[in-house]
């Protein structure tokens, strides 16, 4: 088997049950060399359990793991450089510096100050490399954490909501530098509870609920798929409910915080119709979301 | 730089760059010499011709060594794991004894400077201690001590997940030692049943061995049988420590 071609993760029917718990039951997933692939569910869907036996910190019940064609468990010296993990916890050495923190991050896999340097360049921080890593802000935090994920260049980096707790703007630095992290090659797995983000930068998302996959494919297939299609929410008075539900091609009517919503898997035709009823000015079309396939596979309230 | 080499580096960093752990480890036992060189000032040890200060001394440090490899272990070891540093160093090729080893070289250094600082303050005319020419013999006490307390720290530092608890084990651990082991006040002065008691404290060696090295007090098969004494207790808490020990909160 060549190692290029071999896939990154091979998850094989795995299980892990605490007491009477099946927190991971029966996964098994393929993840490519290169892929950035997004672990989606709510809290206690097995997202963390499933990632840390990967990483090999959690043993399986049954079932196996290959990461980059090795077993993570028992602790593999092999594996460990060539993966890099950041903690939902921002992990800092304490009273350090950013840099001093990278620096003795790089230690730990033998690497010399001078990739420690490189790793706070390339998540922005040279300039804030001297401040105690309690001092800094909440986005600088988060691409500390990064920066010591990457110090030493793993081939497959797994991030644990990398995105939680930060505000727009750092929000949208970080997302470009995990596409940019992609764009180098690097196979990424990640988890987050922000759905239009996972809907724009993973290439597959799985959906997991109590341990099991609800869904695994790329976000623009799955939401193909959903049948969900598009709404159109047209302000009030425009066209009565009876009338709207009539017009060829709508599936659906509903009147939501006063707007009058309908949906149709032909927006075209749809539109076509309503052209000649009411004015259409203002009449927005939201396409399906990732985030309405996962609400709708989740089983909460649809919006 | 070797990941032992860095860790140690960053243990240290972290070390002085805390006022408390500054202030606790190097000015506190000093308070303690003041205390006590204020309660016995001038006065001998009868037949002796030696001042208070040579068996306050010993004792106030045994106690200021304990405290520091202790606290600082315990301190180090919570912290590590509740901000997940320990599954960072768990996750790299870094071996877990090269993490004890250099919190284990930055508590020996530490334990060293507070022995020259003590010694060197209690020498100062003020106090007027006067080590005895055997005093070379502190060193392996000093050691060992720092050995045996960095072993009962990793206990202390896995049973604890928060700074509150380590103060409160920690204290609960040192401070009655302290007092049952003759570091405040003279063993042979308590009920002979209590100094019994202190024969299964690893301070009362620390003081033991201490008090030999610097006044001659006891005799050379009660220092040999101190060193034996802090031996076990380490073997005996590394047993534990390393059995208690637990890389995350949440396992």
């Amino acid at each position: 088997m060549s190692s290029i071609d071999s896939p990154a993760i091979v998850l094989d029917a795995v299980s892990k049950s605490y007491g009477e718990v099946r927190a991971v039951d029966e996964i098994s997933i393929s993840i490519g060399r290169g892929e950035f692939f997004g672990l989606l569910g709510p809290n206690g869907a097995g997202k963390t359990t499933l990632i840390e036996m990967i990483e090999g910190l959690r043993l399986p019940d049954t079932g196996t793991i290959t990461v980059l064609g090795m077993a993570p468990t028992p602790r593999n010296l092999d594996l460990l450089p060539r993966i890099g993990v950041q903690t939902q916890r921002s992990a800092f050495f304490t009273r350090l510096t950013a840099r001093e923190h990278l620096v003795t991050v790089a230690a730990l896999y033998g690497l010399p100050p001078a990739t420690a340097e490189k790793a706070l360049d390339l998540v922005g921080l040279t300039d804030s490399g001297d401040i105690r890593v309690t001092k800094i802000s909440g986005g600088q935090r988060q691409r500390l954490a990064i920066a010591s994920t990457l110090v030493h260049d793993p081939e497959v980096v797994f991030l644990d909501e990398p995105t939680a707790a930060l505000d727009p703007e750092a929000r949208r630095d970080l997302g470009q530098m995990l596409r940019n992290l992609k764009a180098i090659g690097k196979t990424i797995v990640y988890t987050t509870h922000h759905l239009d983000e996972a809907q724009t930068l993973c290439d597959r998302v799985a959906i997991l609920s109590a341990g099991r996959v609800l869904a695994l494919d790329s976000p623009r297939e799955l939401i193909a798929r959903s049948g969900i299609g598009t709404r159109l929410v047209i302000p009030a008075g425009r066209i009565s409910a009876e009338q709207a539900g009539t017009l060829d091609g709508v599936n659906g009517v509903a009147i939501e915080d006063g707007m009058l919503v309908l949906r149709t898997a032909h927006t075209a035709r749809v539109l076509a119709a309503l052209d000649g009823e009411a004015d259409l000015d203002d009449v927005e079309t939201r396409p399906a979301t990732l985030e309405d396939v996962y609400l709708e596979l989740i089983g909460a309230p649809q919006a | 730089m070797s990941a032992y080499a860095a860790l140690s580096r960053a243990v240290y960093k972290a070390a002085v760059r805390d006022a408390t752990t500054v202030f606790f480890t190097f000015a506190f036992p000093l308070i303690f010499l003041v205390i006590f060189a204020l309660i016995f000032r001038n006065q001998e040890v009868a037949d002796t011709g030696r001042g208070y200060v040579d068996y306050i001394a010993p004792g106030v440090l045994s106690w200021g060594l304990a405290n520091a490899a202790l606290f600082g272990v315990a301190f180090t070891l919570m912290q590590w794991r509740n901000d997940d540093l320990l599954r960072i160093i768990r996750l790299s090729p870094t071996s877990i004894w090269s993490v004890i080893g250099s919190r284990y070289v930055v508590a020996l250094g530490i334990g060293a400077a507070q022995c020259v600082l003590f010694v060197g303050v209690a020498m100062l005319p003020v106090f007027g201690m006067r080590p005895d020419p055997t005093w070379p013999l502190a060193i392996p006490i000093m050691l060992l001590a720092v050995t045996a307390f960095l072993a009962l720290g990793l206990i202390v530092g896995s049973a604890a997940n928060t700074p509150e608890a380590v103060a409160a084990i920690a204290n609960c651990v040192v401070v009655p030692m302290a007092f049952l082991s003759g570091s405040f006040y003279p063993l042979e002065l308590m009920p002979t049943w209590l100094q019994e008691v202190s024969r299964v404290l690893p301070m009362r060696y620390v003081n033991d061995g201490l008090t030999y090295a610097f006044t001659g007090f006891g005799t050379m098969t009660d220092y040999l049988i101190s060193c034996a004494a802090l031996v076990v207790f380490t073997a005996v808490f590394a047993v534990v420590g390393v059995r208690t020990f637990r890389w995350s909160n949440d396992s």
